[in-house]
């Protein structure tokens, strides 16, 4: 299992399933405990991938050819797995022998990627007539919106806008840019106006619909108001009939314009009452910038970039009151239903979610603040367009400067953020999806192949992924047919395909296809090769993801509770043990981390949300839903490295025990990374060894862990915070807090020197074992 | 475009004064007392001194002493002795000391003695030509100027020796040459002619009319019954016969009337007044005060006079206002009495002597009636015209600032009236009677001071505000809610396609330019511009930002403001980018496809910036409002589609189309924000709706229709630039008091009320008049006085909080003939017009012609049925001093808000240019000025620069001729057809009319008429305090008609002529007679 997390275990195809053999019945499914699920990263690169530069064949099912398909060469026929159709190949596959095969057909190749002709309206696909690549219109360049808060202090601000200028820098130089700020009120800014710096001005207490804006901004259908300022620039963006290239302009052409807006803007100028917040308008803002990009033709890949300095205390979208002395909702407040605001305000902004989703836009939250900014609200917006989010505490903050950086940068570290993405799900008969966990929509594409009961985004088999990237990683539930049909029958194998369409970030439209396939077992008969189909991890992080959601739609759901007695019905079902003997109770490997994981899930913040804010809450859950298994696990269950003098780094046990005063522990809880020094390490440090000539070996164990703290960081979006703490100082608790407390004051006197105590009375992982046992071995 | 006048450059001469093309009042202005400040504007007023600088001659001049009779000389028309004439003569010993008074007679005719009046023959030149040379000398002689009567005068006139005040008159103009030739013979024939209209002329001011003395006779026309046949008057002293010789004017109606008979006129007897009331004015002597017109009773139907046959009345006799002489001095009160002003428009300096200068608060009536009922039975209205910062004469004494200190000024304990030279102090001054509630208050303990032997405090003579009618005082905090406010601009411009393709936006954004210099100086001046056409487009121009920032609020239907600062902003912080700015308004519009306005919404956007501080708020308009809160539609057309629906209700497309503007208006009052609008059109906008927020804010609407990008900005800066340099005050509260037995009934004017008793006034300026209307809650004592207070507390622009107290206090009468006496025509008139305008929009039009006739038939009337002498029914009496009332009564009903021929914007405009108007422009707006042009450089007017004005009547107009005529407002250049090419030539730059193009621009060339009509011109501006719209109007072409529709003494579909009207109010009396 270790070996399988550093080989790739997701490979060409980015799939993950909880279980790799399927039960045949619906009843036997529900026997596994843990459901059938499979994790997905629709665009997840990898260098085997084949790329046809041709348009996809697609079966009456709708399904797209694959390396399952079973061909008939002479009759220049194919059948397709899921529907079992026969098709006959068009004229274009003529030449197909069993040695001159088409990309899609090659056994290993169950993951390819087509370029499609854009999908632009009105325009039929085309095919270059000598190659019979499809040829489409010019590519729409990608749209950025950024919305700035200005209710900052200058200081703040400043990072925010010089941020903003950077990011401008890195973009492609056609990309399209506008630039939305807002306060008391929301203002537009015209950058094709010439003349001087020109804003449209929002009220900032006022709901307006699309439409409104549209009007407003001389841009509706209606409005008979020509572009005011003469920017002949044709017809090549294909914007110039809306007009919306007053407010658009190619980064190449306004990066001056902007820089110099930039300069002079100014933080916002409403007075705020003493005792009060400022007045912010986040929920207008985002409205206009939506409205904006509601003029775009349809089809360009756009997002708008927030930055928020604070919560929205003005109009749609208002969090919490003006009053500094009604503080932001708390969990508290939200289960006892003590928060005003709240419903009203996710309502909003899941008006603007669907009005994005239907444009096909993005909507990226920076939230940087010391108080919330209401994230937990604007969550339904960022996951369903599949945005990014970031949240910090200032705009200062590295967290935010290095992820905001990494969002515009090229080349290999680049997210290769995507737009416009659909995902269809093909599936054998007797397959159901119940759903899908993760930032994307429900397209509402009803099918045999949909399940009643819904699980996140369902009753549909298609999804769209308004933004979507390399990492971006989705949950499928499946379920199985009640009416299929219980005996072995000739197919053995079940077949998934997932295909997603996407604009990349240059523009292209491309379709990439997995087709996967998985074992039928009886279940019934034995559970052998049930078992050996387990993955741990994936299963940790779906419970996870199906916990979280849980824990957001049902009332009074109690997930510790939940937690645990699905993991002593999993234990009762796949341990080995003498009934009522919890000593006789022993795992098979293929579940034994099982138990650690959900122990750390238990007490992780997913779970545990009374020590965070909703803000926070959210933030780590659209976290834990978009990204992929390895790195879920991290979340749910950091991992340690220890380094100490005359032994490589190496994993440490995730236990208060490993703490010792001669070591340096690296852990990475995914959020953060804590690099920590034992007491010894820490006064030889102090005491300058590392500089002396002759203690080499000191300096360089301190630099091991400080390189591999910066590789995580770098690899990571959002970056995490680095924390860099000695034993017993004031930070060394973002790493005592993931320990598990195997040492606390209560056996204080059983450890050794130089060891550490947790201050808490939570079980160690010890006695929630023993707990597990017995729990698990009764009838 | 436009040069400015240098600060400094004395401005009192035409012949110094450089004459550019573009008149600006009050450039200089930047002086820190709001007292300083009146005076440097006021150099733009004429000259003391300057004869014929007045615009309007005061009307107690224009009464010729009864006593004098007149003769006629001309023609050997059999003079009748001396007319008994209701006006003075102007005893020459009366006459103003200082100045001398130019007496124009016309041809000779003698001033002041009885004069008969000769009827000229009509000349080709209208008599006004003949301007007495000689100031200051008795003119005798007719001055050979052009009139052509030269011959006449002599005779009849000598008598007396001239005047001192007598000015030119206009008096009976010979009749038009056409047709009035035929004529003269008949009319030296006919009659004497009772005039003195000389005498008129000649001691009086303008007003002088060509009814002399009082009473004018008209022969009696043989019409069918010949009144008296020979009309002998038994006029007690003399009965001149007086004869109109009638010039027919193309009017056959009146015309052709022999005047053979001499009739004798009868003047009423000379009410004898008592002594105190008319010697000291102006040097008069007794005034009578009757005028009288003899006319026939039997008027027949105008077209009954027999071709040939004489005329009845004479048009040349019947009054007609006059010119003015130089300056007088007038003393607001004489011998402890309350002292009649000079009339409105003349020129004279007042001296405060306890009462206020007419200039701030002038009553209908300078006697109180006792009785409601005394006053009803006068059928005269009692209102008193309030213009509480009226400008004064540069040759007056500065109003005096008193600072009470910490206590605030003395008042009333009981009904709160300001300390005043009437409050009587009591008890060796410890304690003070009001002169309003009766109370008798404590003295506060500082104030005290011992009494005199005349039972006055010592210090009388040394505290202004027991010596004056007028002061200000120091307002302490208790008259304060808040700070006083800064001075805040704030320009709003229309930026729709029309305003920018016509060259609106670019004037509006010019005159700005060139006003900032004139905004005061310093830290509290605060300045904002908004732009707006379907939205509304804010400008942030704080000085940090490198260029202004456009902050554009689109929601037209819930405006707001996009920015709480930095929209408006000291001006000395952002005039850089603000001169940037309106440079590239025009041109950063230039592109704009929009043709909506948001005018309403922009409006209420730019009141939500100002909110905080209030202030001006001066709106360029260009189209009707289409779009956003208070979108107006064009209902004009829509009532012209369905005319015959619409007919009945024609008035109401001068109400307001609904509320919304009210309610914003009244918001606006409340925070203290005024607004102008400066209408620059080429279209309808619907003016009744809009003006309704100038009304409400104290604010005026400036009207440029239709806009010409050619002749309209000079006019637009000039007007802007007097908008904001002229004296004024912000944030105002203003309220009448009156003695008991008198009691405030209604304010009329721009301003909102909010409480009965107060009216609240944004901001208030020298031009803006209030009337206030009076009414009896209780009798009054015969002989005590009853005094009116206007108090009125704003803001300085310099931030300073005053009162201002303005007290009247006049006497009281249970004589019906001292009400005659003591009327006073400027006042009834604005009081008669400002109430029909204000009827208009509610009431059919002919029923508010029929009030207004009334209300002059009911007065005329009374006088005759109570206070004339003269028995005989066939002569229309009227008081000397409302002689001029049918004359003004006939040219309101035919004025452009009562006329239903003109656009309906046209007549809002009037109405509500009305509602605010001041005293002294009242007649001139319906009853303009004209003169003549062709002649300026041949003629000699003794160092006037302004002719003697024609009357309104178009056989006066040759066709040879070039005329010039205002209104206050508008003025009119109107070319006759076969004017001579070199007149053209020197005035026009072109050899013939049809080459004068149409959008006019008054230009100075090198030559004397050219250099001769700008002087004229520019004192017309001056006097006006308005730029004027010039127009040229030729013959033939509808501009000619738009001029001849101002000859109010014509008879149009309109109405009668003038002598046609006064047969109708002679009969409308002789009905209520019997």
């Amino acid at each position: 299992m270790a070996d399988m997390a550093s080989m790739d275990p997701e490979g060409m195809d980015g799939v993950r399933m909880t279980w790799n053999v399927w039960p045949r019945t619906k009843v036997e499914a529900s026997k596994c405990v843990i459901p059938l699920a499979a994790s997905i990263s629709p665009i997840r690169r990898h260098p085997d991938i084949l790329n046809l530069d041709y348009a996809p064949l697609h079966c009456r099912c709708s399904a797209v050819l694959n390396a399952f398909a079973s061909v008939d060469y002479r009759a220049r026929i194919w059948k397709c797995p899921f529907c079992l159709h026969t098709n006959t190949f068009p004229t274009h596959y003529h030449s197909i022998t069993q040695d001159n095969l088409p990309g899609e057909l090659y056994p290993q190749c169950t993951t390819v990627e087509y370029a499609v002709p854009s999908s632009v309206p009105g325009v039929g696909v085309q095919f270059d007539p000598r190659t019979g690549a499809p040829v489409g219109p010019p590519l729409p360049p990608p749209v950025f919106v950024f919305v700035l808060d200005t209710c900052m202090i200058e200081e703040e601000l400043g990072y925010a806008k010089s941020a903003l200028k950077q990011a401008i820098g890195l973009l492609p130089e056609n990309a399209l840019v506008g630039f939305v700020s807002f306060g008391t009120q929301a203002h537009v800014h015209e950058l094709g106006f010439s003349e001087m710096s020109k804003v449209f001005v929002f009220k900032g207490n006022k709901e307006v619909t699309k439409d409104q804006i549209l009007d407003q901004l001389g841009l509706g259908s209606s409005s008979r108001r020509a572009p005011t300022s003469g920017f002949p620039r044709g017809a090549q963006n294909g914007f110039q009939s809306s007009g919306v290239n007053r407010f658009l302009l190619p980064a190449s052409e306004c990066e001056y314009t902007l820089d110099s807006l930039l300069d002079e803007l100014q933080t916002d100028q409403w007075p705020v009452q003493p005792g009060h917040r400022p007045q912010r308008c986040t929920g207008v803002a985002l409205s206009v910038a939506a409205g904006l990009l509601g003029a775009c033709l349809p089809g360009t890949g756009a997002r708008i970039v927030a930055l928020v300095g604070g919560p929205c205390t003005e109009g749609p979208g208002t969090i919490v009151s003006k009053d500094l002395s009604d503080p932001v909702r708390s969990h508290k407040d939200l289960d006892k239903d003590a928060a005003p605001y709240y419903k009203k305000a996710v309502k909003f902004y899941d008006s603007i979610a669907k009005q994005l989703v239907a444009q096909g836009h993005v909507l990226d939250l920076f939230a940087s603040a010391l108080d919330q900014v209401g994230v937990a609200e604007m969550k339904v917006a960022v996951e369903s367009t599949g945005g990014l989010v970031v949240l910090s505490e200032s705009f200062g903050h590295s967290v935010f400067k290095d992820s905001f950086k990494r969002v515009f940068e090229d080349g290999e570290q680049s997210l290769g953020l995507c737009f416009n993405g659909t995902l269809e799900i093909n599936c054998s008969k007797d397959i159901k999806i119940q759903g899908v966990i993760g930032p994307c929509s429900s397209l509402e594409k009803k099918g045999p192949n949909v399940a009643d009961t819904v699980i996140g985004e369902g009753n549909t088999s298609a999804w769209k992924l308004c933004g979507l990237d390399k990492s971006t990683c989705l949950t499928v539930f499946f379920d199985l047919s009640s009416t299929g049909s219980n005996a072995p029958g000739p197919a053995n194998q079940l077949y998934l395909q997932f295909v997603t369409r996407y604009q990349n970030p240059e523009g292209k439209n491309l379709l990439r296809v997995t087709t996967v396939t998985r074992q039928w077992v009886d279940t019934a008969v034995s559970t052998e090769e049930l078992v050996q189909g387990f993955d741990q991890e994936t299963a940790a992080v779906v419970m996870a993801r199906l916990t979280s959601l849980k824990m957001e739609t049902e009332e009074g759901f109690d997930a510790t509770r939940w937690l645990d007695r699905t993991l002593i019905r999993l234990c009762s079902k796949f341990g080995e043990y003498r009934k009522d003997d919890p000593t006789s109770f022993t795992l098979n490997p293929y579940f034994s981390l099982f138990p650690q994981f959900m122990f750390n899930l238990r007490r992780s913040q997913f779970v545990q949300v009374f020590n965070n804010s909703p803000d926070e809450t959210a933030y780590f859950r659209m976290l834990l839903n978009r990204e992929n298994i390895s790195n879920a696990t991290v979340m749910i269950q950091p991992s340690l490295t220890s380094y100490t003098f005359g032994s490589p780094p190496q994993p440490a046990l995730l236990d208060v025990a490993s703490i010792a005063a001669d070591r340096i522990l690296l852990l990475d809880a995914y959020f953060s990374v804590v690099v920590f020094h034992g007491m010894t390490i820490a006064q030889w440090r102090n005491m300058g060894y590392h500089h002396q000539a002759d203690h080499e070996g000191f300096a360089q164990l301190l630099q091991v862990p400080q390189e591999d703290s910066q590789m995580l960081v770098k690899e990571r979006f959002p970056v995490p915070r680095l924390v860099v703490c000695d034993q017993h100082g004031s930070q060394a608790r973002f790493l005592l807090a993931k320990l598990n407390p195997s040492a606390t004051y209560n056996n204080a006197n059983e450890m050794s020197a130089g060891s550490d105590i947790i201050f808490t009375d939570d079980v160690s992982l010890q006695v929630f074992f023993e707990h597990l046992s017995k729990l698990a071995v009764q009838s | 475009m436009v040069a400015p006048v240098p600060p400094g450059a004395p401005r009192p001469n035409n012949q110094q004064y450089p004459g550019p093309p573009n008149f600006y009042p009050g450039s200089q202005g930047n002086s820190n007392a709001l007292a300083d400040n009146m005076q440097n504007l006021s150099l733009n007023r004429p000259p003391p001194m300057m004869p014929g600088s007045g615009p309007r001659p005061p009307p107690p001049f224009g009464q010729a002493p009864q006593s004098f009779p007149q003769h006629s000389p001309a023609y050997g028309v059999p003079q009748r002795g001396p007319s008994p004439m209701s006006r003075p003569g102007p005893p020459a010993g009366l006459a103003r000391p200082g100045a001398p008074p130019p007496v124009s007679q016309p041809a000779g005719f003698l001033s002041n003695v009885p004069l008969n009046r000769p009827t000229g023959p009509p000349s080709s030149q209208p008599p006004f030509g003949s301007r007495p040379s000689m100031p200051g000398g008795p003119v005798a002689q007719p001055v050979a100027s052009s009139s052509g009567f030269p011959a006449f005068g002599p005779s009849g006139n000598v008598a007396a020796g001239p005047p001192p005040g007598a000015r030119p008159i206009a008096f009976g103009s010979p009749p038009p040459v056409g047709s009035g030739m035929s004529m003269p013979p008949s009319g030296m024939l006919g009659g004497p002619v009772s005039n003195g209209h000389q005498m008129a002329g000649s001691g009086e001011f303008p007003r002088g009319t060509q009814f002399p003395g009082g009473a004018v006779t008209t022969p009696q026309t043989p019409y069918a019954q010949p009144p008296s046949g020979p009309f002998p008057r038994t006029a007690p002293s003399m009965p001149p016969p007086a004869t109109f010789p009638g010039a027919p004017h193309g009017r056959p109606a009146v015309s052709g009337l022999p005047y053979g008979p001499p009739s004798a006129q009868v003047a009423p007897p000379p009410l004898g007044f008592p002594g105190p009331m008319q010697p000291p004015r102006y040097g008069m002597g007794p005034l009578p005060n009757q005028s009288m017109t003899n006319i026939p009773t039997a008027m027949g139907q105008p077209g009954a006079a027999a071709p040939g046959g004489p005329a009845r009345i004479d048009p040349n006799q019947i009054p007609r206002p006059g010119s003015s002489s130089s300056p007088t001095v007038f003393e607001t009160r004489q011998s402890n009495q309350a002292n009649p002003p000079p009339p409105a428009t003349s020129d004279y300096v007042v001296r405060d002597t306890g009462n206020c200068s007419p200039r701030y608060m002038r009553c209908t009536i300078n006697q109180i009636p006792c009785t409601v009922d005394l006053l009803s039975t006068s059928g005269m209205q009692l209102a008193l015209m309030v213009q509480p910062l009226a400008q004064s004469h540069p040759s007056e004494e500065p109003i005096q600032v008193v600072d009470f200190g910490e206590g605030g000024p003395v008042r009333c304990s009981r009904c709160k009236g300001y300390i005043n030279p009437f409050m009587k102090f009591i008890d060796q001054g410890r304690k003070f009677i009001c002169n309003f509630c009766g109370y008798t208050d404590e003295t506060p303990r500082d104030y005290h001071c011992n009494l005199g032997p005349d039972g006055r405090r010592r210090d009388v003579d040394e505290r202004p505000e027991l010596c004056r009618g007028t002061v200000e005082f120091v307002a302490t905090k208790e008259y304060m809610v808040r700070d006083p406010m800064p001075a805040v601009y704030f320009f709003l411009i229309d930026v729709s396609m029309n305003a920018i393709q016509t060259g609106a936006t670019a004037a509006a954004c010019n005159a700005i330019q060139q006003v900032l210099s004139d905004l005061p100086e310093g830290p509290r001046t605060f300045v904002g511009i908004a732009t707006f056409d379907s939205t509304i487009h804010f400008y942030n121009l704080k000085r940090a930002l490198q260029q202004p920032l456009m902050l554009i609020v689109p929601d037209v239907q819930d405006v707001y403001t996009p920015l709480e600062t930095d929209v408006i902003v000291q001006l000395s912080e952002c005039r850089q980018h603000l001169e940037l700015l309106l440079d590239s308004i025009p041109t950063m519009f230039q592109e704009s496809k929009t043709p909506e306005s948001a005018f309403g919404a922009a409006v209420k956007a730019a009141f939500l910036a100002m909110k905080s501080k209030g202030g001006k708020l001066m709106v360029f308009q260009s189209i009707l409002c289409s779009v956003g809160v208070g979108a107006l539609s064009s209902r004009e057309a829509e009532g012209r589609a369905n005319m015959s629906a619409g007919e009945k209700e024609a008035h109401k497309l001068l109400q307001p189309a609904d509320k919304t503007l009210k309610t914003m208006a009244i918001e606006l009052a409340e925070y203290q924000v005024c607004v102008d609008i400066f209408v620059t059109t080429q279209a309808y906008v619907d003016m009744a709706s809009i003006s309704v927020i100038p009304k409400t804010t104290g604010g005026q609407v400036y009207c440029y229709y239709p806009f010409s990008a050619l002749s309209d900005p000079p006019k637009l800066y000039n007007d802007l630039k007097w908008n904001i340099t002229r004296p004024q005050g912000f944030e105002a509260v203003m309220r009448v008091r009156c003695s008991q037995g008198i009691q405030v009934q209604e304010y009329l004017g721009n301003f909102c009320k909010r409480i009965p008793t107060d009216i609240d006034l944004p901001a208030i300026d020298c031009d803006k008049a209030v009337m206030v209307t009076l009414k009896h809650d209780d009798k009054l004592q015969d002989g005590a006085e009853c005094a009116f207070q206007c108090a009125l507390l704003y803001t300085t622009i310099f931030g300073e909080r005053r009162i201002r107290v303005t007290t009247l206090s006049l006497s009281c009468t249970n004589m019906l003939s001292n009400l005659f006496r003591a009327a006073d025509l400027d006042s009834q008139f604005a009081c008669m017009l400002k109430q029909a305008a204000n009827e208009i929009p509610s009431k059919a039009l002919p029923l508010v012609k029929e009030q207004a006739t009334n209300s002059c038939i009911n007065a005329l009337y009374a006088y005759r049925k109570f206070c004339a002498t003269v028995t005989s029914t066939g002569q229309l009496i009227l008081p000397e001093a409302l002689k001029l009332f049918p004359l003004y009564t006939l040219a309101l009903t035919k004025s452009v808000g009562l006329r239903t021929d003109g656009r309906v914007d046209d007549r809002s405009f009037w109405i509500n240019y009305v509602s605010s108007l001041s005293t002294p422009l009242a007649i001139p707006l319906v009853y303009p000025r004209m003169i003549s042009v062709h002649d300026l450089d041949v003629k000699d007017n003794e160092g006037a620069v302004l002719p003697p004005p024609i009357p309104l009547s178009s056989e006066h107009i040759s066709n040879e001729g070039v005329y010039f005529l205002e209104n206050g407002e508008d003025g009119l250049l109107y070319v006759g057809e076969s004017v001579d090419s070199d007149i053209l030539q020197k005035l026009f730059d072109v050899p013939s009319a049809a080459e004068i193009p149409n959008q006019y621009v008054l230009q100075q060339y090198d030559n004397q008429l050219s250099k001769k009509f700008n002087d004229a011109v520019n004192e017309i501006r001056r006097q006006r305090c308005s730029y004027l719209r010039i127009k040229l109007c030729k013959k033939g072409d509808p501009s000619g008609m738009l001029f001849l529709s101002y000859m109010v003494e014509d008879r149009t579909a309109s109405g009668p002529s003038y002598v046609e009207f006064l047969v109708q109010v002679h009969r409308q009396i002789q009905l209520k007679m019997n």
